[in-house]
């Protein structure tokens, strides 16, 4: 009796341990996965401006011609140079010297950036101690272009340490089909307190957030609306926020046809006709009615790091996909803002940067910004 | 034709990961009869060419994947019947049609693999004990490449990964365990584990010791339970669970998996075999 026991023990023992879902999706919160650098330095917050940098930095892969997203053929970065970038990556970070870092698109076991646990890395190789790392794709193997297994998503880093760190789930693309969609970016905002910079008992907040890039339905208009209910829930309930990430939308009053630009030479489709009817994933930002206007909301109740009148200024473009090429034949390195820092606080004046000299490191440029906590 | 080519691209997986269902009589050191056949969905078609040979290839994987399996048979020792086992494959024309762009691309397009011969030896001992068939089987893989084989090219899924990965490491070794039970004159149970390594592979500067010899190891079992109709039609029902270090860590999973609807299913296969007159 006690070896049947043993035996239908082990068996269900081996159905839990390897019937895991392939491909993982998530409840509407969850908790992240939390980080510590291998050796922490201690910060005592002495009330002095708080440093902030949002950077998407594209899986250490740097201006790859990648197979998803920029005319390319590769789907695997080289391993060797993905060290390089993401060493390199490390070293701008110390350089800017932030306190607080949030980051898109960071792998933790990705084939196409050799399994490095980026986040892990980070904190080893910067004076950051402290992460919170929120998966956007985690896929035991993709079966198309030889991509195989994707862990990759949102982290925040901090010198400070992080508590009560939260997964916010955003809307899937409804333009999909359940095939694509199952091994598909879930989208997520990554949130988390950092107790060590509370203000007269008002609560300080991180949050990270990489909105939809290629939906042509109104998935985006969701996460931006998510996004600001998680902004004012912080707000209303007088607490302190430092917000920011790739939003993937551009500022009102930007171009929002890019197609022509991000067109790559194989395209079915002649985007340089004037007025052509179908647009590029990805490259228009007028695929509703609201969407040309979508992050007025944002302006209008909080304070960016880059001036309302800078936004559309091309000193502060963030983005342009790899392969896109100037009308010359070179290389664009940025032609459009993607990228935005805010807060409910203040930033310190002209402290609100767009490091475009590390257009290099990845296809989006870092924003950064100095918040005052204790100005009104 | 991409629709075609996806599909044998399907199959080729699919029959892999039911493609280690044989019964008792493959794996263990015993023969086909002279001229019986037997053949499965998913399995190789397997003939007994004398009282001492036996030939096996899949013969749907052949012009994809040639390949062919020998066993023979040699004298008694301790008790035990004894057999060796020598199997060769021509992986590249498959995995070459993996490496492509879109939905079925298993290996980044930009790779192209290079003529590559795999060769596997097996030692077999089968004896009656305990009431039961048991079999021990140990042996070593060799990868043979003959050109630039991009370390990337590998697929990191159970029963592929430790298999291919000979070719990156240019040799492995295996051991195992069968243990075949009858339960009835037509049902009968068949355990087994298989043990494989990788010696040296992947292993990080900091290991030492047993992880730098095992490398990257797997660890397989497998549970059937195999109706016989006749001496001409079997049924054969079952799991396959793999437990193996892959260069992202372990990982366990139990076979055959959907990964659609992220749930595990008994494999069912069907066995067909005859004699020639």
């Amino acid at each position: 009796m006690r070896q049947i026991q043993f035996v239908i023990a082990s068996v269900l023992l081996l159905m839990i341990a390897g019937c895991e879902p392939f491909a993982k999706s998530y409840a509407d919160t969850s908790v992240p996965k939390m980080y510590e650098a291998g050796n922490v330095s201690n910060f005592d917050y002495v009330g002095e401006p708080i440093k902030v940098i949002t950077w998407n930095i594209r899986f250490g892969a740097g201006r790859l011609e990648w197979i998803i997203d920029s005319c390319g053929e590769m789907a695997l970065a080289d391993y060797d140079s993905v060290e390089i970038i993401m060493q390199r990556i490390a070293d701008t970070l110390n350089v800017i010297d932030a306190d607080i870092v949030l980051l898109q698109e960071v792998d933790i076991e990705s084939k196409r950036s050799g399994f490095m646990d980026q986040v892990q890395f980070l904190l080893d190789n910067t004076n950051l101690n402290y992460g919170a790392y929120a998966p956007m794709m985690e896929v035991d193997f993709v079966f198309s272009d030889g991509l195989g297994r994707i862990n990759t998503g949102n982290a925040i880093l901090s010198k400070y340490e992080l508590t009560e760190a939260e997964r916010i789930k955003l809307s899937l693309r409804t333009d999909q089909s359940t095939l694509v969609q199952y091994g598909y970016a879930r989208r997520n905002i990554i949130k988390a307190k950092i107790p060590d910079l509370v203000q007269a008992g008002k609560d300080f907040y991180a949050v990270n957030i990489h909105a939809t890039a290629f939906a042509t339905d109104k998935t985006k208009e969701k996460h931006i609306e998510r996004y600001l209910e998680e902004l004012s829930s912080i707000s209303d309930n007088g607490n302190m926020f430092v917000s920011g990430g790739d939003l993937n939308s551009v500022p009102t009053g930007s171009t929002i046809d890019f197609c022509a630009n991000d067109m790559c030479s194989n395209d079915e489709i002649d985007y340089t006709i004037e007025g052509h009817e179908e647009h590029r994933e990805g490259s228009y930002f007028g695929n509703f009615d609201s969407e040309p206007n979508i992050l007025d909301p944002l302006y209008n109740l909080y304070q960016p790091a880059i001036d309302i009148e800078l936004r559309n200024l091309s000193e502060h473009f963030t983005h342009a996909p790899s392969t896109s090429i100037s009308s010359d034949g070179s290389l664009t390195k940025y032609d459009r803002k993607l990228d935005y820092l805010f807060t409910n606080k203040v930033w310190k004046p002209a402290s609100g940067k767009t490091h475009q000299s590390a257009w290099h490191l990845s296809d989006h440029m870092p924003v950064s910004g100095i918040v005052q906590l204790d100005v009104e | 034709m991409h629709k075609s080519r996806n599909l044998i691209l399907w199959f080729f997986v699919f029959s892999f990961c039911l493609g280690d269902m044989q019964n008792w009589r493959s794996h263990s050191a015993n023969i086909l009869p002279q001229k019986r056949w037997e053949v499965g969905l998913f399995q190789p078609f397997r003939y007994g060419y004398s009282e001492t040979l036996e030939y096996s290839a899949y013969p749907l994987w052949f012009f994809i994947m040639p390949n062919v399996t020998f066993k023979k048979s040699h004298e008694n020792f301790s008790g035990y019947n004894v057999a060796t086992r020598w199997s060769l494959f021509y992986p590249t024309p498959i995995l070459n049609m993996a490496s492509k762009k879109g939905i079925g691309g298993f290996i980044d397009p930009t790779f192209e693999i290079p003529p590559m011969i795999g060769f596997s030896l097996s030692l077999i001992m089968t004896k009656p004990m305990f009431g039961s068939e048991i079999t021990l089987n140990s042996g070593i893989d060799i990868g043979l490449t003959f050109g630039d084989l991009d370390a990337r090219s590998n697929i990191e899924l159970p029963l592929l990964y430790h298999r291919l990965s000979v070719f990156h490491n240019s040799y492995g070794l295996h051991t195992g365990l069968d243990i075949e039970n009858s339960i009835t004159k037509k049902l009968s149970t068949l355990v087994d584990v298989d043990f494989s390594i990788l010696p040296g592979m992947d292993s990080k500067e900091t290991d030492s010791g047993i992880s730098k010899i095992l490398g990257e190891y797997s660890l397989e079992h497998k549970f059937l339970l195999i109706y016989e109709k006749s001496k001409r039609f079997r049924i054969l029902t079952g799991y396959k669970f793999v437990f193996g270090e892959y260069p992202f860590g372990p990982e366990s999973r139990l076979l055959p998996f959907l990964p659609l609807v992220d749930s595990w299913i008994p494999m069912i296969e069907l066995q067909w075999g005859r004699s020639l007159r």
